[in-house]
């Protein structure tokens, strides 16, 4: 025993280290791979049978997952691009052009302290961000990011969305209440009759399109505006896409309707009293919110997934690498050295100072280059989903862009002007925007020649 | 590891919290006088929130504790004094030369006039002829402080509305004139440069360089801020009839500067009592006849183009000669007393002096446009909202640091 003690007595730190990690990952792989032996077909099975679940679960754990690049993602976009308004330079210290900043902002508030003030109601007080989080985060399941991509296809999609998109108002409410602080009260107050009241025009400005499309479901609603761009629900409905986009700005509580966190009035509202990572809940559910309504505004009125243009002839990628027999090991065994020859020769005979092996350095570089390029075209043609998630990523941030932009140029409105034009302008509009269109389907289908 | 209990919510401290309403801002004294009594007995709906002297937009250490029925202010209490530092008294312990730089951080954005009041008081009561070359510096380098401090005034405007971009671009004018007057005066805000007599140190080629490098692009870049806001329909629209005033009641407040002008009174003392050398410069007083905040916004960039106007003057006829008077290096002025106002980019700068002939004032007092006009907000402020409360302070552009001197 002794002898044991005194030999790892010697040993340094990454000996300890290395003498008790190596035995541990043995052992772990045998347990494992005894278990998939054992097991493996048995569970294939039980997941088979339920691949429904299976999906629903999967789905969800991804959609868990990129909500926080997402987040950090435009909280660096956010601070980027308002800063270059601002005339500043914004954050360039962590990572390239400072792209690391929202990660350590992350891990910052992480390792603050997770403060509850005396008096405030600890229950509701710890659940509250929890709520609001859930509420953005639930709400991205129905929302189809490409063909095939989506976690869920609810044929009643887009009324969960605003079910649940609705659920949010009650966190801001509890964390107001539960603070014991009048900023805090008075900002969830705020948020209970702003988001109240823009509810209604938000639901009522896509009503139109529902009518359009004949179907609740978002994948539905894609799907009915592929082709041309003339094909986007915008071009049908201006009107409604206007109101959904300013009642969306009021949903997500943005500016200028940021008036539940004001911060030059009432102290950032219903955050006041949060600290560590309940307020980086808070934090992340706005961002994650801009997000949603930049996608949902892009599903509803512009084309989701679909490009704006369409190919005007088929275009299908049909490689089967049997059909070439030895004439694609040639390829691979002599395609490189033949792009990089390609490349290299002009860059060689650009100058007299290029040397040999700068041409084929420059050559190699080139030629990867160029096969990523292919590799990419020929995924963007030949995958659905890869076309279809880059044009609803590119949709969804310029929208993202917009929010931020407004971000930088608009101050707030009041809460009487805001409920003013929520009344008296959105829902009115909204109103006749539904019934106009419901004539023109009517008047539409009814004069169409047969 | 130790942790700390969570206090419930009956735990006798919260509970003893709620029962005495220490959350309530009740002053630790009986009532003083009926109207302290009226004011902290609350009505039905109705409760009072502190918004300060910790509060993002309250431009300093001003404490106002508004009686409010739901987001509508009802009644309000400013209560001042928290950056208090006897500036009057430090000045009659002071001499003549020193109590200058005492005066200087009052209103920490407008240095030079802070400075030029007492220092045209002591003059008077010195009796010295101050060079025409040191007038035209002060009024150039006045001028440029009043442009710089309504430049501030315009970002801070649009900053308590929820703007984030304006308070930036004016920074960057403001920077530029305060790094021109750092040149000039080697401070960037405490500038210390009016002597009894004239001025400390001549114009120099940075200055100069500098100031004529910003000229011929200041109008421009002045324009391109404004029109981040003026055409803005939520801005326009939040300061419409907002803290209107009107004008008997402007001058029953003893309202001067910007703020007044803005009430359609055409009063400014480079006019109506004419100092230094501004009778011989050309420049007209822009009024308003509206009374609310954006009245009050639009004068003050018309003033910034009518100091443009001033400075652009002061450059073609600078005079030669010396920036000093000859004067001891003691000052004893005979027994008496002088008054001197200037107009500053808030209003009436003013000092009255006292001078018993020894080489310190016997009494100095201060008048400062700033705690005059935060007085007007119990006039303003009751039946708007919370939201509007702090446009209306920031329309009055106080600084606390003149406040409460």
């Amino acid at each position: 025993m002794t002898v044991v003690a005194k030999s790892w007595n010697r040993l340094t730190l990454p000996g300890k280290i290395v003498f008790t990690v190596v035995p541990l990952l043995i052992v772990l792989t045998i347990v494992a791979v005894s278990a998939i032996v054992l097991l493996g077909p048995t569970v294939i099975d039980i997941l088979a049978a339920n691949i429904e679940i299976v999906r629903f679960v999967v789905a969800v754990t991804i959609i868990l997952l990129i909500t926080v690049p997402t987040a950090f993602l435009i909280i660096y976009m956010e601070m980027k691009v308002i800063a270059l308004m601002n005339l500043r330079i914004g954050p360039d210290r962590v990572g390239p052009f400072g792209s690391a900043l929202s990660v350590v902002h992350g891990l910052k508030v992480l390792m603050k302290e997770d403060f509850t003030p005396t008096g405030a109601d600890p229950l509701v007080f710890t659940w509250a961000p929890v709520v609001v989080y859930l509420s953005a985060v639930m709400t991205l399941l129905v929302i189809p990011f490409a063909p095939g991509l989506f976690g869920q296809d609810l044929n009643l999609g887009l009324l969960y969305f605003f079910a649940i998109g609705g659920l949010s108002v009650v966190g801001l409410l509890m964390a107001g209440w539960s603070s014991y602080n009048k900023y805090s009260l008075l900002g969830g107050l705020r948020s209970a009759a702003q988001v109240v009241s823009y509810e209604i025009p938000l639901t009522l400005s896509v009503v139109g399109i529902i009518l359009l499309a004949g179907s609740l479901s978002l994948n539905k609603i894609v799907e009915n505006q592929s082709g041309w761009f003339t094909n986007w629900y915008v071009f049908q409905q201006p009107l409604g896409a206007l109101i959904f986009f300013i009642a969306a700005t009021a949903e997500a509580n943005r500016t200028p309707f940021d008036l539940t966190e004001a911060d030059s009035e009432i102290v950032a509202g219903f955050a006041t009293e949060y600290s560590g990572m309940r307020f980086g809940f808070f934090f992340f559910a706005e961002y994650v919110n801009v997000f949603i309504i930049s996608a949902l505004t892009v599903t509803l009125f512009f084309g989701g997934w679909n490009a704006p243009f369409a190919w005007p002839w088929d275009v299908a990628l049909s490689l089967d690498p049997g059909s070439y027999g030895i004439g694609m090991l040639m390829l691979f065994a002599i395609g490189p050295v033949v792009l990089t020859l390609l490349f290299a020769a002009p860059i060689w005979l650009a100058s007299a100072r290029v040397k040999w092996w700068q041409a084929l350095i420059g050559g190699f570089v080139l030629a990867n280059l160029f096969l990523i390029t292919l590799g990419l075209a020929g995924a963007y043609i030949g995958l659905a989903w890869v076309a279809g998630l880059l044009w609803f990523l590119l949709k969804t941030y310029t929208f993202v862009f917009t929010f931020v932009w407004m971000r930088g140029t608009l101050p707030r409105v009041r809460i009487d002007q805001l409920m003013d034009f929520a009344w008296k302008w959105m829902l009115p509009a909204s109103v006749v925007n539904v019934f106009v269109t419901a004539a023109a389907i009517v008047v539409v289908s009814t004069w169409r020649p047969v | 590891m130790t942790t700390t209990a969570r206090p419930s919510a009956d735990d006798p401290r919260v509970t003893l919290d709620r029962d005495l309403g220490v959350f309530e801002p009740v002053p630790p004294y009986p009532p003083r006088t009926e109207r302290e009594a009226e004011f902290y007995t609350l009505g039905d709906g109705q409760m009072f929130i502190n918004m300060g002297p910790q509060h993002p937009s309250t431009h300093g250490v001003l404490r106002v504790v508004l009686k409010l029925e739901g987001e509508k202010v009802v009644d309000l209490d400013p209560v001042l004094g928290y950056l208090h530092r006897g500036v009057e008294k430090l000045c009659e312990n002071a001499d003549y030369h020193h109590s200058i730089a005492y005066t200087d951080p009052l209103e920490y954005v407008s240095s030079l006039f802070n400075e030029w009041a007492p220092v045209m008081a002591f003059e008077k009561l010195l009796d010295v002829q101050v060079p025409r070359r040191a007038e035209y510096i002060r009024v150039l380098s006045s001028e440029l402080n009043r442009v710089a401090s309504h430049a501030l005034f315009l970002g801070w405007m649009a900053l308590d509305l929820g703007g984030l971009t304006p308070i930036l671009w004016s920074f960057i004018e403001r920077d530029e004139i305060v790094e021109m007057l750092a040149s000039l005066t080697g401070q960037r805000m405490l500038f210390n440069y009016f002597r009894i007599g004239g001025v400390n140190g001549d114009l120099n080629h940075d200055f100069m360089s500098r100031l004529g490098d910003w000229m011929s692009r200041a109008t421009e870049q002045i324009e391109a801020g404004n029109t981040l806001l003026n055409e803005n329909e939520i801005f326009v629209r939040r300061m419409r009839d907002l803290g209107k005033i009107d004008t008997a009641t402007a001058l029953r407040m003893v309202m001067t500067g910007p703020n007044l002008r803005a009430t359609g009174v055409p009063f400014d003392i480079r006019r109506a009592h004419p100092y230094s050398v501004f009778p011989e410069l050309e420049f007209d007083i822009p009024t308003r006849s509206e009374g609310d905040c954006l009245a009050r916004y639009l004068l003050r960039m018309d003033e910034i183009k009518q100091s443009l106007r001033i400075i652009d003057q002061c450059l073609h006829n600078m005079p030669d000669g010396p920036v000093m008077a000859k004067l001891p290096r003691l000052l004893r002025p005979r027994p008496g007393r002088a008054y001197a106002a200037v107009e500053g980019p808030r209003g009436q700068y003013a000092t009255y002096a006292i001078s018993d002939g020894t080489d310190q004032p016997f009494r100095m007092r201060i008048h400062d446009p700033s705690f005059i006009h935060l007085q007007s907000v119990g006039v303003m402020m009751p039946g708007h909202l919370i939201a509007d409360t702090m446009a209306i302070m920031a329309s009055l552009d106080p600084i606390m640091g003149g406040v409460d001197k």
